[in-house]
Parts: C-alpha cells; structure tokens; sequence
C-alpha cells in the first residue's frame, strides 16, 4: 500500500490530515485485481473509489468475432468460481431466440450441475470470507469439498473448472449412472458432516460476529435502489429469487426455500449463502429423485451436433456435424434479455442477433457492477479493516465483473 | 407461436404495452413485443422522464442494465437500452433511444444511484456520452485508454500493445504488429448468403465474360510449335556386351586382402 498525504486547514485553523491509501490493485482480500483509491481519517473510511477494469479482456468483442457455440467458453471465464452458472445465462438466451424446446432430462442435469456449481461457489465465498476477518481453518477445511465439486464437474465434462457442458438445446454428455449415485451419497454421508464441522467453528464466534455484524448495514429501499440481486438483496430482507420468481428449465418443479436476512449487514449476507447450500442441497435431491431417463440435447439437428454412432451410418449426419462445427447454428434476428439467479446475483445476457450465424452484441451484465459501486456508501464511515470483510460479503469476481 | 424454450419466464406481457404506453404516448416513437420481451423506443431528450414514470407509476424498480449497441449504418449509430425490472410485478421491460457521438443522453442518476457505473461503462466502450452524469471517466480500459473498443469500426486487435521494456525498465507501449494475419473465417455458406464470388469460382455463373471466342484461320497457328522429330526416337548404337562371371578375376582388379591383414 502507498500513502499521500493530504493537508489542509479548517475555518477555526484546525489541520486535518486525510490520508489517501490504495488497497490492490494486488491485494489478497481484493478477491483478484481490484484496486481501490481510499480516503481515510484515520482508520475512518471516507470515501472510496473502486478502480475497476484490470482484468478487462474485451469478452462482449471477441463474442461478436465467434459463432453461438464458440462463444459458450468464454463464460467459463467470466465468473471462474461458478462456470456452469454463466454458460447456463447464455444457452437460455440462444434458446429464447431460437424457441428451441430441451428435453426433460437435460433441463434436471442443468438444475442439479447449476445448484452444485452453487455450492462450490458459495464454499469458495465463504471461505474466503472467513480467512479475510482472520479465521484460517474453515478455510481449508471447506476446500476439500470444494474439491468433491470439482471432481465431480470432471467426471460429468471431462474438465474441472471450465466445463464447457450446457449447449444450445440441452447438454453435451449425458452423465454416468454412477456419477449421480456418487452424489447422492456424497449429500448423505460425507458433504453435511465436513460443512457443518467447518461452520461450527465460525457462526457462532465472537471474532467472527464482531467483525461482521453491523457491518455495511444497508436499508430495503437501497438495496432496490442500487440494483442489488441475489444474496445482498435477500440479506436486506427481499425474498426475491429469481429461480422462485421468473423460473427457467425446472426450477418451478423444485420445492426449496428463500433464506432471506433480518438486519442486512455482512453477518446476513454470509448466513444468506450458508442457508443457500443447504437449499441447493434439498435441489439436488429432489433433480435426482426425479430424473427422468431420454435424450440429453433437443432432437433439432439444425442446432444440436449428431451422434458420433449416427455420423458413421448417416450421410446427413455427417454434412450436419460438418456445418455446425464450421458455420454454426443461425440464430433469428431479434434482441432478449435473459437474466439467471447465478450464485452471485442477477447474471444476464442482452442478446442482439441479425440472424447470422455470430451475434451481433453479447451484452453481458455482470453481477458485481452493482454490488460493488455502492461499495463507497457501504463503507463510509467503518473502520479500514471492515472494507475486506464488506468485500468479502458482496462476493466479487473480477473474470465476470471486468468481462 | 408457442412458447417452448425454458428460459426465465415472468409475467404475462399481456396489456402492458397498451398501459405503458398510454403514459409515455408523447415521447414514444415505436413500441414491440417480440420472443417475449416488450422494448419500448423513446425519444433521446425524454430518457429521465420515462424512466421516472416507468419507475414510479408502474412500479418497475430496478435498473438492471443499461446496454450500448452499435449499427455504424444508421444516422444515429448508437442504441442505448436500459432494463428495467419490476419486484413486485415480476416483469421486465426494455426502453431504448438512439444517439450518436454529439447528441448527449441525459443521465438517470438523478433515478437510480447505480446508473453512475454502467453509463461511464456505455461512455468508455461506445463513446456516447451521458449529460448530468457527474462522474462521467472510463471505467473497463486502461487509464490513458485512447479510442472506444467496442464501436464496430474498431479493430479486434486494438491499436497499441504494451511489454516490460527490459531497457527501460518499465512498461511500454507500442503499436500492435501482427506476426500473422488475424484469423477471420466467413462461415456463410456461398450458396446461401454470402453476396461476392469466391476466388476461382468466377466461372460458374453463367458464360465467362468475353464479347467474342477466340478462334485461329489455320491449324498451324495454335501456337504449339514444330512438331517433334520422329527420327530422334531410333536407337542407332550398338547394345552393351553381356558379361558373363567366369570365376576369375577381372584384369587389373586389386589382390583380394590377405589374412593377415594390410596396412
């Protein structure tokens, strides 16, 4: 960190001196490259302007320059904590232009991998949060499960983070047998017993409350006003989800709850996520109860990619194949707006298409824009410290908010 | 036709655009219904009072996204939309005006505190720039950042690059050498779409276009030259002898090495 000094006197002739610090831009409570110009009156922060935009890489550009399908990988990178939840934004928003039906099957596997990429996100966030106000231990412990999700993404993908395996029309795999079993049984005997450990050690510590309890307390007509969605507006005490209130694939199937906070400070925003997994969890259960067998992509073969087997006897199979990995789908001219609950918030993608085989603007609307420019009037007036624990709550990602 | 994509689905559409629209009639140019989503285009200098209706008149709440797009063909090249969101109607509206890189859109944050960020985001990428708007800097570039990448005219490729100078000591920047050319494939099927002739393939519409044939008075003039020499194909020497092995060594060849060993 680097300090100035800022003079200057009052009318009564007092001197105050402000100093002007910079947190980041490398700074491991930043949660990844955030640089943030703070002014403080001792450990008081006054004012402070989050510099944003050091991991911009231009996604929204290099979208318009690919097809549907190649852009899929590039949300992947944008939020890389909760890769399943972007790509599953996007393949919405190319299947409400294209009116393209999915089967049942593959709506249930994109629910379950949605709510368990949930999880992990929420056990990375809170993990991290926790080892921002000092707590080292729940830390690692929560990354052995993190661990579990991960190997689990990899046994449905073939990759652990970067999946790539919501399509247009469904998924690209259908999943062993074994791996949903090995989730089932992951719920039951292992997952709760570890999470619950990890958070015995933190809900109830007094370090733990002092550093987060009233802390960034914001009002229910704020959180509306600064566009807050996902756990920060439910931690002021919104029910508002958008898996509850504008269902996508079979959501509105699933029977779970909203945990909404009382008193909006970092303490709820972190309850709020804990609650989440337990919520997820009961998802999970139920998509594996009720996973019905069949296809796993939409039968359209304008859109979904053959059958290797089919390729080998088909002719028409295989010029299908040929083109869609060469020119790609073409997508009807029109513009949508698709936003999911993603673990972060309201994760949307304003989709302009001039019925080509490229959209014509991908405009991605990151969860963390929001959050993270009322940042300033979250914490004014707390103390230096309090800024990596507000940080931590509103659970930013740079790879999404800078896109 | 009917709806059977799973994406998001909030409430009926049904009757808001005649509600909407009832309200806003005067600065309304055009307002649409299509996959679902209701836009409404309003005229650039009314973009605060819209919105303030929509907001406190039909209950649309939040500002989720305001959106730059560019269509460098029109005479107002650039779009800008905001989405709004209504909690306690569940529904979502799209509002939009045009604008180019002179005509000024008045600011909402004097509405939503949050507009601040994402129209210095439609600023530093598109260039459109927000009156009122008090703090109206890049936000996504770099600090120096000339230029507004996301304009259709820009190139992929930016104009600068920047590398640790080991000289110097520091970060430079330098203007953008390509080793290889940028890698753009046309996809567009040529036989539906694409409007240009495919390099080779200017032959297969139709006859080539020549006013008259080409055509020769006499056969020797095709240009082939004189015609071979039929008398160069005969063999006239004598064929090699047959050598036949007789067992003996042939005249002047060297000893065969001893077993002892030579030098």
């Amino acid at each position: 960190m680097s300090m100035q000094r800022e003079e200057s006197l009052t009318t009564t002739g007092e001197v105050i001196t402000n100093y002007t610090i910079n947190f980041g831009p490398q700074h491991p409570a930043a949660h990844g490259v955030l640089r943030m110009v703070m002014e403080l009156d001792g450990e008081v922060i006054e004012r402070i302007d989050p510099h944003v935009g050091l991991l911009h890489r231009g996604t929204e550009k290099l979208i318009e320059q690919k097809t549907y399908l190649q852009a899929l990988p590039y949300f992947d990178r944008l939020d890389y904590c909760s890769p399943l939840a972007m790509e599953h934004t996007w393949v919405l928003a190319i299947e409400k232009l294209l009116n393209l039906e999915v089967p049942e099957r593959a709506q249930y596997l994109r629910v379950l991998f949605a709510e368990l990429t949930r999880i992990c996100n929420h056990l990375l966030n809170m993990g991290a949060h926790i080892l921002d106000v000092g707590a080292f231990t729940p830390n690692l412990w929560i990354m052995d499960l993190r661990e579990d999700c991960l190997n689990f993404f990899e046994r449905a993908s073939g990759a652990r983070m970067h999946s790539a395996w919501f399509r247009p029309g469904g998924v690209h795999q259908d999943v062993p047998e074994k791996l949903l079993v090995d989730i089932g049984d992951w719920l039951d005997n292992r997952f709760f017993q570890l999470f619950e450990d990890a958070m015995s050690l933190v809900l109830d510590n007094r370090i733990f409350k002092q550093r987060n309890v009233d802390i960034a307390v914001v009002s229910r007509e704020d959180a509306i006003a600064w566009g807050f969605s996902g756990p920060m507006i439910r931690a002021a005490g919104i029910p508002w989800d958008l898996r509850k209130s504008q269902p996508y694939d079979v959501y509105d199937r699933m029977e779970f709850d909203i945990p909404v906070g009382t008193n909006s400070d970092c303490y709820d925003r972190f309850m709020v996520r804990v609650k989440e997994v337990y919520e997820s969890a009961k998802i999970i259960r139920q998509c594996l109860r009720d996973m019905p067998q069949g296809p796993i992509a939409s039968s359209d073969s304008k859109v979904v990619p053959p059958k290797r087997g089919e390729m080998k006897q088909s002719m028409e199979a295989l010029i299908h194949h040929f083109k869609l990995y060469t020119e790609g789908f073409h997508v009807p001219a029109g513009e949508v707006y698709v936003a999911t609950e993603s673990p972060k918030g309201e994760f949307g993608v304003y989709l302009v298409s001039d019925g080509t085989n490229k959209p014509y603007r991908c405009k991605i609307r990151p969860t963390a824009f929001s959050h993270l420019q009322a940042m300033d009037f979250m914490s004014k007036g707390h103390m230096l410290p309090d800024a990596t624990a507000i940080l931590g709550a509103i659970d930013v990602v740079f790879g999404e908010c800078d896109r | 036709m009917a709806v059977v994509h799973s994406a998001p689905k909030f409430a009926s559409n049904e009757g808001v655009i005649d509600a909407v629209a009832e309200t806003i009639s005067v600065w309304l140019i055009e307002a649409t219904e299509a996959h679902g989503e209701v836009i409404f285009r309003v005229e650039r200098d009314a973009i605060p009072r819209v919105l303030a209706i929509l907001r406190d008149d039909h209950a649309y709440q939040q500002l989720m996204e305001i959106a730059g797009v560019d269509y460098p063909s029109r005479p107002e090249r650039f779009e800008v939309v905001y989405m709004l969101q209504s909690l306690t109607k569940n529904h979502r509206v799209m509002v939009k005006c045009s604008a180019s890189e002179d005509t000024p859109v008045p600011t909402v944050t004097t509405l939503w505190p949050n507009a601040g960020w994402l129209e210095r985001e439609v600023f530093d990428m598109f260039g459109v720039t927000f009156a009122g708007n008090p703090d109206l800097r890049r936000i996504l570039t770099d600090y120096g950042f000339e230029g507004h990448p996301f304009r259709k005219d820009f190139p992929m490729t930016g104009y600068t690059e920047l590398r640790y100078s080991e000289e110097e000591k520091r970060v430079v920047y330098e203007p953008v050498v390509l080793p290889q050319e940028m890698r753009t494939f046309d996809f567009l099927s040529p036989w539906e779409g694409a409007d240009y002739v495919l390099p080779g393939d200017e032959k297969s519409r139709g006859t080539p276009p020549v006013a008259e044939a080409k055509t020769t008075e006499n056969t020797g003039q095709t240009g082939a030259g004189k015609a071979a020499d039929k008398a160069a194909a005969k063999i006239v020497s004598p064929p090699p002898p047959i050598q036949k092995d007789t067992g003996k060594p042939a005249p002047g060849a060297p000893d065969p090495t001893s077993k002892e060993g030579g030098r």
